[in-house]
């Protein structure tokens, strides 16, 4: 147990110092990127007012000046108000983020719970049609643009079938099409990473001598193989799953789904620095807690990591 | 398909094939939706290509912000479809002297928390259009006006600062939406703009940004409850999304479709395309002074050595007019003795020879979309240009990019822009963007122009501006500093149970009398 808690503080510590870095990298990048004060007056607004507005956000300031305060009020949880919403970023973030959880769970979900199983099932029946026809969709999944997929979705399952609103969100219904939209990567990827550690599970000599316990097949793979293929499994989903976090700026603009990928586009281009310190922020969080997660479910499933 | 995991030529064709099938399929799914022709509901859904930004309506003028704002709140006059100005919270105005206006508030007038509208709101909301510390995005509206005056409750008198012949075209546009005074001096500009209060024809309910803004019917509308009882405004980015939205019935009204998919939407069962000739011009703004674009001869022939009769028809698929100037049909002082602007490769090609053009190359600066078609055109009038030996290319910009470039001049060569005639008059159009200091005023200056000019701003003899505009029409074709190119047809999709005809400026106004469901 020991052993854990210093596992874990040293994580924390690790997860506070990358956090650190990536909102550092942002402000920087952003700065360096341009001058949003044009952006919010209108193209005839004379020199006086931008000279005006530029002082009043702060942005007449050395930059070291600047990182300063924004360390400060970071520390207090105020990333500064937006430019655009005339609000605070982070609670403009934070309404958002129902959203995003929403739709990335759903992804997430609807990958895990397809591609496992049929990963697994490929492996055990290799070489047959069953193996070849989830292996070609998966390489489709993998290889399909989002928005083809997404637009195709649109019009087979709810123009032509019926079956699922167009875009936007609210009940179950609405979810369904985002859903399998985004996870369609994760999904092919889930399930051929789980096919290939399956596989290779299965040629080792425990499992061999599993068989020749006399122990039915059922079980072989349910407790030993699976717990042994749970390793690489579980990477490629944290990794998806990260990925759903971050990547569903293109889902989210076809089905108007309102996540902070799509916040994320309009701030950067209109040049929104603390929406867009905001949501780096914000993403990195979830990435590096879910990194954590993992990490700790590496430690509970594998003894030798504990070591 | 798969061997040992690796895609055989067999499969990769199958696959292929699968592919363009799906993609065949999919045109034919479009027709597949039935749809019926009238409605029970009692509510519209519009959807647009974008959020809305604000509510506050000084902070905000775009397209997808002002069709809420005309609809949250009144105007003292309203431009209807025949582009006359017509009563609205005033019910009557007149000159009373050069630089007096005088309007008249309808009676009994409410906000809707129930506060009365009168002259002092007039009063507090023009003057706040451009006051410097309420940093409005309206500023150079209605700072022809020296100061508002509100004698009595139901009286506002305008004095300005020089004879104003278009302050009540003014009041008709974005910057003379009506606020309340009280609420707004109770909240803040921060609380209004998250709950605003107007006294337009629909109340603010809700508001969940990126997914939808919901706003009831005001009963007691002084012109009558509109005809359903709730407006909700859905951004749906996505085109195709869009239009699906609106083919299956889950949007009432969608915005912004291109000419090449207008078929979708007027082919399906259930839905309409209305049209409506934008109250503005797309024009190449020759941005720079490097030759050859200091030559006139030059110019003039980029101007003739475009075909923008064919631009209308294959491009557009005939929705649009080709200009005949940079007065916009249907404004005050168009000149229709003018011929819609030439195509004439033989005479571009006299007048290249005439300015010693050398083959330097010329730059259109474009963006993808940020107006229609931006860079189809572009690329088509890049071929024509090649046709009569100018050498020129299209740069792709992002739009920060695009409006870091139009704050600091630095465009290379030429620029979309589309102006709108905001007053139906040349001065809201012309004037506007060619007078000293004006978006497109890079280089052109021309005392006689400038003259004229502000002569015809500060008059209100109308046969004085007639002449004065028209000869300003005549300058600037000569000079060509905006090349105008189109006059586009902008395309509204709509259920055929709608019956609401689209507005030239894009306001977008829902009343009694413009809106009306069938409902069988």
């Amino acid at each position: 147990m020991q052993g854990l808690a210093r596992f874990l503080t040293y994580r924390l510590a690790r997860m506070v110092v990358a956090l650190w870095c990536v909102v550092t990298v942002v402000f920087i990048v952003m700065r360096l990127s341009g001058d949003p004060v044009p952006l919010l007056l209108p193209p005839d607004a004379p020199i006086a007012d931008m000279e005006r507005l530029r002082s009043e956000m702060g942005l007449d300031r050395p930059i070291y000046i600047q990182y300063g305060v924004f360390v400060r009020q970071a520390l207090k949880g105020d990333f500064g108000r937006s430019i655009h919403f005339r609000t605070s970023a982070m609670t403009v973030v934070w309404e958002r983020i129902p959203a995003t959880l929403e739709l990335a769970f759903a992804s997430f979900l609807c990958a895990v719970v397809v591609a496992i199983p049929a990963g697994v099932l490929s492996a055990i029946k290799r070489g047959g049609t069953y193996d070849n026809i989830v292996m070609g969709v998966a390489l489709v999944g993998q290889a399909a643009p989002t928005f083809y997929i997404g637009i195709m979705l649109i019009l087979v399952c709810s123009l032509w079938l019926g079956l699922f609103p167009t875009s936007g969100r609210g009940d179950w219904r609405h979810m369904v099409l985002p859903a399998v939209t985004l996870g369609a990567f994760a999904m092919a990827s889930i399930a051929r990473i789980t096919r290939s550690a399956v596989l290779e599970i299965l040629r080792a000599d425990f499992i061999r001598t599993a068989r020749a316990k006399g122990l039915p097949e059922f079980w072989t793979i349910a407790k030993h193989t699976m717990r042994n293929a749970a390793i690489p499994i579980i990477t490629i989903v944290g990794l998806q799953f990260g990925n759903l976090l971050g990547g569903a700026v293109i889902t989210e603009t076809i089905f108007s789904w309102p996540g902070i990928g799509r916040l994320a586009i309009q701030s950067i281009y209109s040049r929104d620095y603390p929406i867009v310190q905001s949501v780096v922020f914000m993403t990195a969080v979830m990435f590096v807690v879910l990194n954590l997660l993992v990490d700790v479910a590496y430690g509970i499933l594998d003894p030798r990591i504990r070591r | 398909m798969l061997r040992d995991g690796r895609i055989t030529r067999r499969g990769f064709l199958a696959g292929a094939a699968g592919l363009l099938g799906s993609m065949a399929a999919a045109e034919g799914l479009w027709a597949r939706v039935a749809g019926a022709q009238a409605t029970s509901k009692n509510t519209l859904v519009i959807g647009q290509s974008s959020d809305i930004s604000k509510l506050d309506p000084h902070l905000s003028t775009t397209v997808n912000d002002i069709a809420v704002t005309f609809n949250l709140y009144d105007n003292l006059l309203s431009r209807h479809h025949d582009g006359k100005l017509y009563p609205s919270a005033a019910t009557e105005w007149k000159l009373v002297n050069p630089t007096t206006w005088q309007f008249k508030l309808r009676q009994g007038l409410k906000f809707h928390n129930g506060d009365p509208l009168t002259s002092a709101d007039v009063k507090f909301s023009f003057e706040r259009t451009y006051d410097p510390k309420a940093k409005t995005n309206v500023m150079s509206v209605l700072n022809t006006i020296e100061r508002v005056d509100a004698p009595d409750s139901l009286t506002v008198s305008i004095v300005t600062k020089k004879p104003d012949p278009l302050i009540a075209a003014r009041t008709a546009f974005y910057a003379g939406q009506i606020m309340p005074k009280g609420y707004f001096e109770k909240v803040g500009a921060d609380e209004f703009n998250a709950k605003p209060i107007g006294s337009g024809p629909v109340k603010f309910t809700s508001w969940v940004k990126d997914d939808r803004l919901v706003l009831d019917a005001n009963k007691d509308y002084w012109g009558g409850k509109i005809d359903v009882d709730q407006i909700i405004f859905r951004p749906i980015p996505e085109l195709a999304a869009r239009i699906a939205a609106l083919v299956k019935g889950e949007v009432d009204l969608i915005t912004k479709i291109p000419p090449d998919q207008m078929d979708r939407v007027a082919k399906a069962s259930n839905t309409k395309i209305e049209g409506v000739l934008y109250g503005g011009l797309y024009c190449l703004s020759v941005v720079s002074q490097k030759p050859p674009l200091d030559s006139k001869p030059f110019r003039q022939a980029m101007s003739l050595s475009i075909d923008r009769e064919t631009i209308v028809k294959e491009l557009w698929r005939g929705q649009g007019a080709v200009p005949n100037s940079i007065v916009v049909k249907g404004d005050n002082h168009y000149d229709p003795s003018l011929p819609p602007l030439p195509y004439d490769p033989n005479r571009a090609k006299q007048l290249i020879k005439e300015s010693n053009y050398k083959g330097e190359e010329l730059v259109i600066e474009t963006g993808v979309g940020f107006t229609v078609l931006d860079r189809e055109m572009g690329e088509v009038i890049v071929a024509m240009w090649k046709d009569v030996g100018i050498n020129a290319k299209l740069e792709l910009i992002e739009y920060s990019v695009y409006l870091q470039k139009i704050r600091e001049k630095s465009f290379k060569g030429l620029r979309w822009t589309d102006p709108t005639s905001a007053y139906n008059d040349p001065d809201g159009m012309m004037w506007r963007h060619l007078s000293p200091g004006g978006p497109n005023a890079y280089w052109f200056r021309n005392a006689r122009f400038d003259e004229l000019g502000n002569a015809a701003r500060f008059s209100v003899d109308e046969k004085l501006r007639d002449e004065a505009y028209k000869e300003m029409t005549r300058l600037e074709l000569e000079y060509l500093p905006l090349i105008p190119i189109i006059q586009p047809m902008e395309l509204y999709g709509l259920q055929k149970y709608v019956d609401w005809k689209p507005y030239a400026n894009q306001t977008m106004e829902f009343r009694r009398f413009n809106l009306k469901l069938n409902r069988g």
